[in-house]
């Protein structure tokens, strides 16, 4: 059973703590949450995956952003511009991101089922599968399971948010705490991950062997599953340790720090870019505070530009590098804003027909896909659910929706709704 | 010159009576009255100047002037009333011919800023207007043919407001930082700041309020400026502020704070001659407030709050009206919510044509 590691109000995570947190979750569902044996041999094929998941939290308005609708009676006082791409135009918040288009896709078509925060965010980050008594992962615990952690033995699936960080094992559903998020609040690491000055190297070669044989000796007569995991635990923090360099902002080059801005999100979406180099499978970065009920459009003059900066930013040193053929780019929210424009200037929550931004793997570049009517109040072409975007990123990860299932003790469980399928217009 | 101390006294002069309501759908930003008088402007959410015409008891529409893009924000008139100026939130400002029953543009500025022009003030002697906006800059247009007269660069933000000193030789401006600079008109040299800072917070990553409308007393030793004392961004709520400022040394002399953080935005604002400050604001759906207030004071000595989300305020050139922008009840809503005819209708500005003392009383 999965054993609840902290609550909520617990976000402060030292080392000693994640770790034991972690192999307690993990020796307590060792086995559980499993995949059919089919798919792990998928698994190797297709490991060098990874994932950008942006998550904007709040809701971004997609009048302001993927979607404008100019001079029309709910389009704001923004006008469109032209990207890289003949035809497709986004906001004029946007003009960075604008000259990435061509690497891009946005899907318009989105119509999705819960219009608030407490239950959209989770449900979105789900999938919103079919009701089967469970609660499913969310999408960074479903890669981090379904893909692993791959080679650089780095946590697999890391959050980095502003304000604290902690272990967030909620993430990982059904699939047990192993598979939640490693959250970096504030981009640094978890407090004392590094050796303590106090502690000699080879006091802690000493500490590390006694570990060693205490988990040695715990491994006598019982299940390997169930030591593996816990080793895996240290294994991962030990490489975290190792790997201490990522944080240190200080080794940020000025002109990357430039490009993607100085202010929190730039920050943190640098510092995702490295996390990407250094292999890590899915990165979340966060940014809060976009639930513009109030003064939307002062909002998203301020808000929108910084976005726009890091975004385009990544998109382009992705692409640069080519590591965008292997990375997933996801931007998206909880729901997109309301059309109507409200008495406080604002936007109110809007899941009825909004927007997301995706880049990199086999999705489609250069390609905006699904419509809505010209005053941007629901979808006028196919309406798409989160459960098509599962199946849709699951694809592009290069793991076969349709056929592939989780083992929850025994239960097999579809990876995203059985009712949605792939987008293959998004696909290239 | 403030007839009387007593509050009681100043409540029941201005204490303000509805004479009717012009329905303006879709919404308006804002609605000035005509220096005549007789007319009621207002630019449009839709791209559209609108006007009415002005009765004892009802307003009669008047045909739209267009060709604006996307929010008309910023409008005024001339002190005769011959001109009408407008700008809006793609950048454009047209000057009107307003001395004929159907104004058309004399001049036609297409890009007068790049992107959302904030707002626009004529001089004193009518001869220029200048414009602010979200690029940062500040320009001095000729009124005549629209021909730029002058930039003013040196906010390096985003500027929300302009006015004109009564004198006509400077003019203030202010962004959303809560930096407001004062100008030489003559030369374009920046003269000296006003601090409104308080009326700005960054809240993680948006920067939140900032100095939103600016007004001079009649004889220009007083500057208002107006905002929000910020709470938080997002929704952004926020305790609504006025910053009196004595412009001989940009020292504050006065705060007020009028309301709740609820309350949120100061929008608009009169000084009257009497020496109060008229002011109206918007928060949170359905919070609005017309409210008066002398410096002195520590809350206001009326306040109306039947008028939800209240955006402008103008002042009858006789002195004995009013017109506030506000809001209908019920704008806000998450989800689908449709009307009784199933349509996914939007919200809409009444305009509340308001009286007091002998005015109403008629």
């Amino acid at each position: 059973m999965n054993q609840p590691l902290c609550k909520p109000w617990e976000h402060q995570l030292s080392r000693r703590n994640w770790l034991g947190a972690v192999g307690a979750g993990a020796i307590g569902t060792a086995g559980l949450g499993g995949l059919l044996p089919p798919v792990l041999a998928d698994d190797v094929n297709h490991n060098k995956r990874q994932v950008l998941f942006v998550w904007i939290d709040g809701g971004m308005s997609q009048l302001e952003s993927w979607d404008p609708k100019p001079n029309t009676q709910f389009g704001g006082p923004f006008r469109a511009i032209d990207t890289t791409v003949p035809g497709i135009q986004i906001s004029e918040l946007l003009p960075r991101t604008a000259q990435q288009m061509h690497h891009m896709a946005i899907i318009r078509s989105l119509c999705t089922q819960d219009n608030s925060h407490s239950a959209g965010v989770a449900r979105i980050q789900r999938g919103d599968p079919k009701n089967r008594g469970v609660t499913y992962p969310y999408f960074g615990s479903a890669v981090a399971k379904l893909m692993g952690p791959g080679q650089s033995k780095l946590p697999p699936y890391v959050w980095i948010k502003p304000g604290s960080g902690g272990f967030k094992h909620q993430d990982a559903g059904f699939l047990g705490p192993r598979y939640g998020a490693l959250a970096f609040g504030d981009g640094q690491p978890p407090e004392n991950l590094l050796r303590p000055e106090t502690l000699s190297e080879p006091q802690a070669r000493a500490r590390s062997e006694l570990r060693q044989r205490a988990n040695n000796r715990y491994q006598q007569g019982r299940n390997p599953t169930v030591t593996e995991a816990n080793s895996y635990v240290f294994d991962v923090a030990q490489t975290l340790m190792d790997r201490k360099e990522l944080f240190d902002q200080s080794n940020f080059s000025a002109s990357d720090v430039a490009r993607y801005g100085s202010h929190e999100f730039g920050r943190h979406m640098l510092l995702g870019r490295k996390m990407l180099e250094a292999g890590v499978r899915f990165v979340k970065v966060n940014s809060y505070g976009w639930d513009t009920h109030g003064d939307n459009f002062n909002g998203h003059a301020s808000l929108m530009p910084k976005f726009d900066q890091a975004f385009a930013a990544i998109i382009e040193d992705l692409a640069a590098s080519g590591m965008l053929d292997q990375v997933l780019v996801i931007a998206m929210s909880e729901f997109g804003r309301t059309p109507r424009i409200n008495g406080h200037i604002g936007r109110d929550h809007w899941p009825e027909a909004w927007s997301l931004a995706m880049a990199g793997c086999s999705v489609g570049r250069g390609i905006a896909v699904g419509e809505t009517n010209a005053e941007g109040t629901w979808v006028e072409s196919e309406e798409h659910d989160i459960g098509h975007m599962f199946h849709t990123w699951f694809k592009a990860l290069g793991i076969d929706p349709q056929h592939t299932e989780y083992d929850n003790q025994g239960q097999p469980l579809p990876i995203a709704h059985d009712d949605c399928g792939v987008i293959k217009e998004l696909l290239s | 010159m403030i007839q009387s101390n007593d509050t009681e006294t100043l409540k029941s002069r201005f204490e303000t009576h509805e004479q009717y309501v012009v329905s303006a759908e879709p919404q308006i930003v804002a609605a000035r009255f005509s220096p005549c008088g007789t007319q009621l402007v207002a630019g449009g959410f839709d791209a559209q100047v609108r006007r009415w015409s002005l009765e004892a008891d009802k307003a009669t529409e008047l045909p739209v002037m267009e060709g604006h893009d996307g929010w008309v924000h910023a409008l005024g008139f001339n002190t005769a009333g011959t001109r009408l100026f407008t700008g809006d939130s793609w950048g454009q400002l047209r000057g009107w011919a307003y001395d004929q029953p159907h104004p058309t543009p004399t001049w036609i500025q297409a890009a007068a800023h790049d992107g959302w022009l904030r707002e626009l003030h004529v001089s004193p002697d009518g001869h220029t207007l200048a414009t602010c906006g979200r690029d940062q800059v500040v320009r001095i247009w000729s009124a005549d043919d629209g021909s730029l007269q002058q930039e003013l660069v040196g906010h390096g933000q985003d500027v929300f407001c302009v006015r004109y000193h009564p004198d006509g030789r400077t003019l203030v401006t202010g962004d959303d930082r809560g930096v407001v600079k004062q100008w030489d008109v003559a030369t374009g040299e920046c003269l000296g700041e006003f601090d409104a800072s308080v009326l700005y917070l960054l809240h993680r990553l948006q920067d939140v309020g900032g100095a939103r409308v600016l007004a001079f007393d009649k004889t220009g030793q007083t500057l208002a400026c107006g905002g929000t004392t910020p709470k938080n961004g997002g929704t952004v709520q926020g305790t609504p502020t006025i910053l009196l400022f004595d412009v001989a040394t940009r020292a504050v002399t006065h705060t007020l704070k009028l309301g709740a953080p609820n309350h949120c935005l100061v929008h608009d604002i009169h000084l009257h001659d009497e020496g109060f400050v008229m002011a109206v604001t918007s928060g949170t759906p359905g919070q609005g407030q017309l409210l008066f207030q002398r410096p002195e004071d520590d809350a206001p000595f009326y306040v109306n709050t039947k008028m939800p989300n209240c955006h402008s305020l103008s002042v009858h050139p006789d002195g004995t009206r009013l017109a506030v922008v506000a809001t209908n009840r019920g704008s806000n809503g998450n989800g689908r919510r449709l009307d009784k005819e199933g349509r996914y209708a939007g919200n809409t500005s009444p305009i509340h044509l308001l009286a007091w003392g002998a005015q109403a009383d008629a």
